[in-house]
């Protein structure tokens, strides 16, 4: 499975959502990515790519696609 | 909901009991002629009890708590006189949420157990994108 896989999978299981409408996903903008959705999905995707993230990247991270450009940080191309 | 704890691992897990002693509030009204504990008591029991685990922690003593999600199973009634054993274990303490388990034994029997998840919101809010 790619790293792009993954990081798809982990919102699609954790967020019961279609991929199809993970391009515009964005915090809030579902009821499942509420402050604990937030904070889940943060730890599933450290968890998936065995990284800690910096508070601040974690407070960064509001959409589907801002994600994937933190990840690179963290020498994870997505 | 807790009489006392008699062992903490902060961050690990917190066991205790509870007494329920024949004068219990809501006895009379749950149910007249047949009294047990209302589950929802039962599950702030063990909800609390989780609680003292993760606010024994250095820097949390004090701080408010919210339940997030239960999910619960209740196995046995507990009836007036009877005392609950509340064990708790932290399954995952990271940014101010806590996942955990705990199970509530009358007279060596389960009586309930639950998954749960508790939030110190205070913790949490920092990590959250600003709107």
């Amino acid at each position: 499975m790619t790293n792009s896989e993954k990081y798809s999978k982990v919102f699609e299981k954790f967020f019961s959502i279609n991929k199809s409408k993970l391009k515009k996903l964005k915090y809030q903008s579902i009821p499942q990515w509420d402050s604990v959705g937030h904070m889940s999905i943060i730890g599933n995707l450290e968890d998936t790519f065995k990284i800690t993230m910096d508070m601040d990247d974690i407070i960064d991270f509001n959409s589907f696609e801002k994600g994937k450009k933190i990840l690179k940080k963290y020498k994870i191309k997505i | 909901m807790i009489d006392y704890v008699t062992k903490v691992i902060p961050g690990k897990m917190a066991n205790g009991y509870k007494n329920f002693t024949n004068n219990e509030w809501f006895f009379p009204i749950h149910f007249p002629g047949h009294p047990n504990v209302p589950g929802a008591l039962q599950l702030e029991a063990l909800a609390q009890m989780l609680t003292i685990a993760i606010t024994t922690l250095p820097g949390n003593k004090g701080r408010v708590t919210h339940a997030i999600s239960h999910t619960v199973r209740f196995r046995r009634e507990i009836l007036p006189g009877e005392k609950l054993e509340i064990e708790t274990k932290v399954l995952s303490w990271k940014r101010g949420l806590c996942k955990g388990f705990g199970k509530g034994i009358v007279a060596g029997e389960v009586a309930c157990e639950a998954e749960m998840t508790i939030t110190i919101p205070e913790i949490l809010d920092q990590y959250i994108p600003k709107k």
